[in-house]
């Protein structure tokens, strides 16, 4: 094996260049955090208003040199594609990382407009086009530099959504709600998941995907933030087994684990960060 | 330390994650070829490896080696974990030793090669021994039942532990009997992978999940990993049969498990409980 076998060299991702979608949002900070902290350079996309701040902390916290971050709303498809290409050219990208997705009303969250009843075709397109058709196109227009060097690990962020449903009674009496569509494009992304690590395992790619369970945003005062001491907060807790919600920086070592050469013989994998909910 | 990393501040995080400094960890199988590799990733992140193993197994020398290796205590328990007896009395020696047990690793199981045995019929089902059934199951559930008890019961009384069931890639998906075909054998004559090795794997996820929402609340994670086989050598035909059906087209380095088992035996994974982790090199993803 080329890897070392002490924990700070298996798991490290030192002069690895990560890439990063949906970087300035509640868990992608923390993915961004993880990749700098343990050596990646961060390559990352989001949108201009956050991104340009979190960008100012990680240059000063980590050096300028290591964080690249473009800037472009990803519903702009042709833009995606655009930047995408500018990145593959510059950049040798060893980890792609499919983070972002849209959790706003506008896909669908928190609006009797994205229930089963009543969901529009245009929430359901949104999280279709967040959870599908980005990293479809981050894997062909990023896979092709990694197939060439015969080398790179993509991580999809999925959810445990995609392997259970949601209980309609977690959301009674509040103004909470996940769409259909959320659960269904998740889904989507594990199937394509499978797909990637079938095809591209010969070039020595593997594709493996996090399925994080209640990872409540309390950090945030967004569209889809929960307060601390929400109710629906205690519902949450009592679905899992652990007792408690996740804290974001427990994703950190699934990530960690994916992205660097401690996991080289996984591919097409899910891992569930649940605290349970899921094993029963 | 003999491969102490330097510290640096980008390790420092991975550092800190996966940190199994002074925690004792129980091995079953310690002395065999995996269980060997477990034990040395946790004695490379600072933990005590406790080796048990049958007196023939030496699990003293493997302890003994590890020690040297990584500068951490070892220790090695020649004992039969299919009796209660002894696996509480290695319970009350170590926790005289070392005062405390943090993680379990259910790794012991009889892996019967499928040409082993005297007539090369005995691994059919129409065949298959009762003997090497009861005694398949004994090592490989009874066992890993009495150690989760014995030593769960332990962590779940700390209030704090970690146990993690080594499985395999066939307690998800079925043998694939052609893989072990041999030319000019009559059917009835062909060798197959025997039917203990998929019902004792399987029962272990069973009990993964059992342990985990048993123990929860009481500070207990409880995980399995799947492995897929390793590469030890094994005749080409068989390989390049066997490669067809893996998208990374190789079987696993005999080390490469031990990110693995860090990963779910460490903190790194304090939101993980009743998992099972397949590391198969994509074979159960088509």
């Amino acid at each position: 094996m080329l890897v070392g076998l002490d924990r700070s060299s298996l798991f490290s991702l030192q002069g690895k260049v990560a890439l990063l979608t949906g970087a300035s949002g509640f868990l992608g900070r923390t993915f961004a955090e993880t990749l700098l902290a343990n050596g990646a350079d961060l390559v990352a996309i989001g949108r201009p208003a956050k991104l340009a701040a979190q960008q100012k902390l990680w240059s000063e916290k980590y050096g300028s040199g290591r964080v690249h971050c473009y800037f472009v709303d990803m519903f702009d498809l042709e833009e995606l594609a655009r930047i995408l290409e500018e990145i593959a050219a510059r950049h040798a990208v060893d980890v792609l990382i499919n983070n972002a997705h849209e959790l706003a009303p506008s896909s669908g969250f928190n609006t009797p407009a994205g229930s089963l009843e009543q969901g529009t075709m245009d929430a359901w397109m949104r999280n279709l086009t967040a959870g599908v058709c980005w990293p479809a196109l981050t894997v062909q227009k990023i896979g092709a530099g990694m197939k060439e060097r015969g080398r790179g690990s993509i991580v999809n962020i999925s959810t445990m959504y995609a392997v259970v449903a949601p209980r309609p009674g977690l959301y009674e009496g509040t103004a909470f709600l996940n769409p259909p569509a959320y659960s269904a494009s998740k889904a989507a992304m594990m199937a394509f998941t499978r797909y990637v690590a079938s095809f591209w395992g010969q070039y020595g790619i593997r594709a493996n995907a996090i399925l994080p369970g209640p990872f409540s945003n309390t950090e945030d005062a967004g569209p889809n933030s929960v307060q601390a001491g929400d109710p629906f907060i205690e519902k949450l807790k009592a679905n899992t087994c652990l007792g408690r919600i996740g804290r974001a920086s427990e994703l950190a070592g699934a990530l960690l684990f994916l992205a660097s050469d401690a996991s080289s013989y996984v591919t097409g994998q899910g891992i569930v960060v649940d605290g349970g909910w899921t094993a029963v | 330390m003999a491969d102490k990393p330097e510290v640096t501040e980008e390790t420092n995080r991975v550092q800190a994650l996966f940190d199994l400094t002074g925690r004792v960890a129980i091995i079953t199988g310690g002395a065999g070829l995996l269980g060997a590799k477990h034990a040395g990733i946790i004695a490379a992140a600072g933990g005590f490896p406790v080796l048990l193993d049958l007196p023939q197994a030496n699990p003293d020398a493997s302890a003994a080696l590890i020690a040297k290796k990584y500068g951490v205590e070892a220790a090695g328990y020649a004992t039969d974990i299919t009796q209660l007896a002894a696996v509480e009395e290695v319970r009350n020696e170590v926790l005289a030793r070392f005062g405390r047990v943090d993680i379990l690793i259910n790794n012991a199981a009889n892996n019967p090669k499928v040409e082993s045995g005297g007539s090369k019929a005995w691994s059919r089902l129409e065949n298959f021994p009762l003997e090497v059934w009861n005694d398949d199951l004994r090592v490989g559930l009874t066992g890993a039942f009495l150690c989760s008890r014995v030593f769960g019961s332990e962590m779940a009384k700390q209030g704090k532990g970690v146990i993690l069931n080594i499985a395999s890639d066939l307690a998800v998906i079925a043998p694939d009997q052609r893989l072990y075909r041999q030319e000019g054998v009559p059917e009835d004559q062909q060798p197959v992978k025997p039917v203990t090795y998929s019902v004792v794997k399987t029962g272990l996820i069973g009990l993964t999940r059992y342990l985990a929402t048993y123990w929860a609340t009481a500070g207990v994670r409880v995980n399995a990993i799947s492995p897929g086989g390793v590469f030890n050598h094994q005749p080409e035909a068989f390989l390049e049969e066997l490669y067809q059906r893996i998208p990374l087209a190789r079987m696993a380095h005999a080390d490469e498990y031990q990110g693995s088992v860090l990963f779910l035996c460490s903190d790194a994974s304090s939101y993980m409980t009743g998992a099972n982790l397949i590391v198969d090199g994509g074979r159960t993803c088509w």
